[in-house]
């Protein structure tokens, strides 16, 4: 049993467990943390599961975590690998089955003093215009057709569908395509789930929030991103749905061949891949690149629910209604990016499970309005807390191949939380405090309860410490739809 | 009884559950219930609902991660959740089943996936048992 003292301290928040730790490793492994969410780490799987992650074919430099670090399956949520485009493999336990679950932030140019007197009704807005809870249908409802040029497109799609601005495009994360989606590579059983829940927030952790600009750190970036103190902002935070599930499910059976086949040996089933370059690497590289496109559409089509939502309610009370995208960022995706490897530019597949991407000011994927400051990274809080909006820096590409944390990290079970806290009782606490909440279950509100999360702002300093994003803004709720 | 058919385990983020039978066939039934009892409150179901199922895999864990999805898959496009199960053929490889269930009128959570992380089908003194991890 890997513990603390297997690890060496690099600095305040890295610490490193030496590839020969376990005969299997093909690189260190190494968690980023302050010592406490360190510690944190070693309550539950997340150790062991980052040293599994550490022994696939073609790892580059580390595993690595990220301190909103958990245990999950196949990688630990908060994990990051990047993994040698030529020679390595790719793997959808690095992905999960959300694929491309991200956050979405849009800005209001409203105070809060604006939008309060008609909160309760906005709030009944948003939620009747963002369908949430299981298999629920979306917004949006596709044929087959319609549904294999989304896959293929993804927010260039719905830009022609009218279901977008070109500001929302340019401010997506891969201008919300990811290229080498093939639809083909796509069961009909997940087209099947895809074509009704387009435009839908799910279950579980899913959320679209209200919230308030309370604090700037830094007045350049948050200038660049138009965000000010006191301003109301709108958080959407979901992924593709049962279409992503299902492909990510059709993946994890039909790789264990390919494991076989290709003789690769691996510590645990979850982890379950295949060599890039070969049919089946492609193959399921093609279908998650769908559903990330998919993940693309569907927070795309729930922004415009919420900017629906905004003119009915708003229109003819306040000076402007329009909400404007900051950014959208995924945290469950694999793709392909240059990265400095032992001081040569390599191509690397990087896996971001529970992970955002995170460039460095210059970058030329950051969208030109930003690309003085950096990449806008969304952080949001668990329900009830404050969420971040951070910005990329250099040191993330030297450290993190480009990747920061995604959220405050779990730290409780489901169960437990379900037996410290009840539905109801959360609400009256959260109404209390001046947050709106609407659920379509008490039950899983109660999981979703501040308690079983780490303190977000922890998980923030960590990264901010580290030097791999520095904090721009911070946000606080006004009102939660849950999914 | 539902503590008899499975156990639930602690796990930071997903469900998970342990569960035990004198033989395959009861092993797949007691999780496709320990499932059921996740997703609802499987008291208030009542039976309106059967499906045959047949799955063929090439291991069996392989086999209980197919038949709890197409139990998912099947219960997110007929709304409903399963909660009785009639094993008629459960071997290594192959299963044949009979699953009954209901609507019901509020979902208690939502399961994404039956992932394969800690999943090991073992015969210990001839019981089968395995933990399962459930994405949620």
């Amino acid at each position: 049993m890997t513990g603390k003292q297997d690890f060496q301290r690099v600095d305040r928040f890295t610490w490193e467990l030496p590839k020969d730790h376990r005969e299997d490793m093909r690189v260190p492994v190494r968690l980023y943390a302050d010592s406490e969410l360190f510690d944190a780490a070693f309550g539950d799987r997340t150790v062991e599961q980052l040293i599994n992650t550490s022994t696939l074919p073609g790892i580059m430099k580390y595993a690595m975590a990220l301190p909103d670090m958990h245990q999950g399956y196949g990688f630990p949520i908060g994990g990051v690998a990047g993994i040698d485009a030529e020679s390595g493999v790719i793997s959808p336990g690095g992905v999960g089955y959300d694929i491309n679950c991200g956050v979405r932030l849009l800005a209001s140019n409203l105070d809060w003093e604006e939008v309060e007197p008609h909160a309760e009704d906005l709030m009944n807005a948003l939620y009747e215009s963002c369908p949430s809870g299981l298999g629920g249908d979306g917004r949006v409802r596709v044929d087959k057709r319609q549904l294999d040029k989304l896959l293929s497109d993804g927010a260039s799609w719905a830009l022609d569908q009218g279901l977008a601005r070109r500001d929302d495009v340019e401010h997506t994360e891969e201008l919300g395509s990811l290229t080498g989606a093939d639809p083909r590579q796509v069961s009909p059983r997940a087209k099947e789930r895809g074509l009704s829940q387009v435009g839908s927030l799910g279950s579980g952790n899913h959320f679209l929030e209200l919230d308030i600009v309370r604090d700037i750190y830094n007045a350049d970036a948050a200038d660049a991103f138009g965000l000010r103190a006191g301003q109301v902002v709108v958080q959407i935070h979901c992924g593709s749905r049962g279409f992503g599930h299902q492909v990510c499910d059709d993946y994890v059976k039909s790789l264990q061949g390919a494991v076989k086949k290709y003789d690769i040996s691996l510590p645990n089933r979850q982890l379950v891949c295949a060599p890039i370059d070969s049919p089946e690497g492609q193959d399921y590289y093609g279908a998650m690149a769908c559903a990330v496109n998919y993940a693309f559409v569907n927070r795309q089509v729930l922004a415009m629910g919420a900017r629906e939502a905004f003119e009915r309610i708003l229109a003819g009370k306040v000076h402007d209604f329009d909400l404007r995208q900051i950014y959208d960022v995924a945290h469950n995706i694999a793709k392909f990016e240059t990265h400095q490897v032992n001081g040569e530019r390599k191509e690397l597949c990087v896996h971001r499970k529970g992970a955002t991407r995170c460039f460095p000011p210059g970058h030329e994927a950051v969208p030109a309005a930003y690309r003085d400051v950096g990449q806008p990274v969304l952080v949001p809080g668990s329900m009830g807390t404050a969420s971040y909006v951070l910005v990329g820096q250099e040191k993330a590409m030297e450290l993190t191949f480009g990747s920061s944390c995604h959220g405050a990290g779990r730290t409780m079970s489901r169960t437990a939380a379900r037996k410290k806290v009840w539905g109801h009782d959360l609400r009256e606490q959260l109404e209390a405090e001046g947050i709106a909440v609407r659920a379509s279950s008490m039950k899983g509100l109660a999981e979703e309860a501040p308690l079983a999360y780490k303190d977000v702002s922890r998980v923030v300093e960590s990264v901010h410490g580290l030097g791999i994003a520095k904090k721009v803004a911070r946000l606080e709720p006004l009102g939660v739809i849950k999914g | 009884m539902n503590e008899a058919r499975f156990e639930e385990l602690e796990h930071t983020a997903d469900i998970a559950i342990r569960v035990r039978g004198s033989a395959l066939g009861e092993l797949f039934a007691n999780a496709a219930y320990g499932m059921a009892c996740q997703l609802a409150d499987v008291e208030e179901i009542e039976i309106s609902i059967e499906r045959e199922i047949t799955l063929r895999a090439d291991d069996v864990e392989m086999l209980l991660v197919d038949w709890l999805g197409e139990l998912l898959y099947l219960g997110e496009r007929e709304d409903a959740v399963f909660v009785e199960f009639e094993m008629m053929t459960v071997t290594h490889h192959e299963l044949r089943a009979l699953a009954r269930g209901g609507r019901i009128a509020e979902h208690q959570a939502h399961i994404k996936a039956v992932t394969f992380s800690q999943m090991n089908v073992r015969e210990i003194d001839g019981v089968y048992e395995t933990p399962i991890v459930f994405d949620v």
